[in-house]
């Protein structure tokens, strides 16, 4: 079962008088902890893995999870889905958490930048919530600890759905037939706040992606996939070190990284003001359903998965923030286009999503 | 083994000063976790952050009374960090949020 982070990625009122850019930090007193002279010591590293080792840390989970704190239950989750596709929980009626996590585009919205209320273009590409039950953290910049905390910032962000949570408690109120649904889902309470977040994020934790050519060849058949994709494969865990940080089956460890896209956004660095590392960096997308996910990279700035390679294998801008693993790759247009072959791999024929009928 | 071998190898390349730190308040940080989720030390006494892993790592805290941050530590960097305040002190890597820990300091 997971346990979620104690420490509020927001509780960042952070005062950090020195920071220091590289591992070799000279002593440094800050107002209260004390960090002292870094050293460099021999560390053996254990020798690169065999590609039948590699494979077994693709292999996909058996089971969904779900917080101690917000079990799961079908009632929960039917609730949940019926939130998630009713516009009625903006301000202006016309905005749903659908609108910008559509199943028709792979639970994002197609375009580079997500779109607000009135109209008004967002900062930022709005990011799939495919398979969200197994992320550590949330949004691109991590502001949001858990799934829960999630649901309910774009519903009050007023650039977005604009609606005060004491609005929407009176407006769902005043719609009989969601009642009786909330009943079931949280026997004896009334409609709060904290319900219709954990019933939205109970539905979105069940939005997995499903199985494709690559599990299938995880599972051992080797017919599943291309030789191509298979080459793609091995670049993608080796010469390209993707795997660094797309790692597991989800091809995420959720880690955050200035990747040296040409952006004004400084992304966690709002949050983690005197940590460099933090500047420019975003969180780290998975990799799942990635055909139907374009345009890429947190401000949706790369069209196609051909130019995602091509960004990395270019290495993007130099600065202090940018990521130690982001490097000139060198690859060859043969292994640009397997990694192109191994990505699409990881698209899976899921069954089209039910929009489900609304209280009235 | 793993911390005695790490003792031994700070004794050489940093001195006796680092050496001298107890081999059990070193935390590692291979795969991306903390080698322990919690660690009790006493005030004043370091915590020795040890990047074993091979990507580059933060360790910092936004813990009012002990706030730190290492910035970016390259693989192979150990890094001491004393605590001045006494109390649970909430410890995370910026970049990678599977790391996180508890250092409990006491008076």
């Amino acid at each position: 079962m997971r346990m979620f982070m104690s420490v509020p990625a927001q509780a960042v009122a952070v005062i950090v008088l020195v920071v220091a850019a590289t591992g070799h930090s000279s002593s440094m007193a800050l107002a209260q902890a004390v960090v002292g002279q870094a050293t460099v010591v021999n560390v053996v590293q254990a020798p690169t893995a065999s590609l039948e080792k590699m494979r077994d840390e693709y292999r996909r989970p058996k089971t969904i999870t779900f917080p101690k704190d917000n079990p799961y239950t079908a009632a929960k989750a039917s609730l949940g889905k019926k939130l998630y596709f009713d516009t009625r929980l903006s301000a202006a009626n016309v905005q749903s958490c659908a609108s910008c996590h559509s199943p028709g585009f792979g639970f994002g919205d197609g375009l580079p930048k997500g779109v607000g209320n009135e109209m008004k273009a967002l900062g930022r590409r709005s990011p799939t919530i495919i398979n969200a039950a197994y992320g550590q953290i949330f949004m691109w910049d991590g502001r949001a600890e858990t799934l829960e905390e999630q649901a309910l910032g774009p519903i009050q962000a007023d650039v977005e759905m604009n609606m005060p949570l004491d609005k929407l408690l009176k407006r769902l109120n005043g719609i009989p037939e969601y009642k009786p649904l909330f009943e079931a889902a949280f026997p004896g309470k009334a409609i709060a706040a904290d319900s219709i977040a954990k019933a939205i994020a109970t539905y979105e934790r069940t939005i997995v992606s499903g199985i494709a050519p690559f599990d299938a060849w995880i599972e051992g058949n080797e017919k599943a996939i291309s030789e191509d994709a298979k080459r793609g494969f091995t670049v993608f865990n080796t010469k390209a070190q993707c795997s660094a940080c797309h790692s597991g089956w989800n091809f995420t460890d959720d880690s955050f990284h200035d990747i040296g896209l040409p952006s004004d956004d400084i992304g966690r660095g709002k949050f983690l003001k005197g940590v460099i590392k933090a500047q420019h960096a975003f969180k780290t997308p998975g990799l799942r359903e990635i055909s139907a996910r374009g345009p890429y990279m947190h401000d949706g700035s790369v069209a196609t998965i051909e130019d995602v390679i091509e960004h990395y294998d270019h290495g993007g801008i130099s600065r202090e923030s940018r990521s130690d693993a982001i490097v000139p790759l060198k690859l060859t247009k043969q292994e640009k286009a397997d990694l192109v072959a191994f990505l699409k791999t990881l698209d899976s024929d899921v069954d089209p999503t039910v929009v489900p009928n609304l209280p009235r | 083994m793993k911390t005695l071998k790490f003792a031994m190898a700070v004794a050489f390349v940093a001195g006796a000063a680092v050496a001298a730190v107890a081999a059990d308040k070193t935390i590692n940080q291979k795969g991306k976790v903390f080698s322990q989720t919690e660690i009790t030390v006493k005030k004043g006494e370091p915590v020795n952050f040890l990047n074993d892993d091979n990507i580059v790592h933060n360790v910092m805290s936004t813990t009012t009374g002990n706030e730190f941050n290492v910035g970016a530590a390259k693989p192979g960097t150990v890094t001491p960090v004393t605590f001045k305040a006494a109390g649970d002190v909430r410890v995370i890597c910026a970049i990678h949020p599977s790391m996180k820990m508890v250092v409990k300091v006491t008076d």
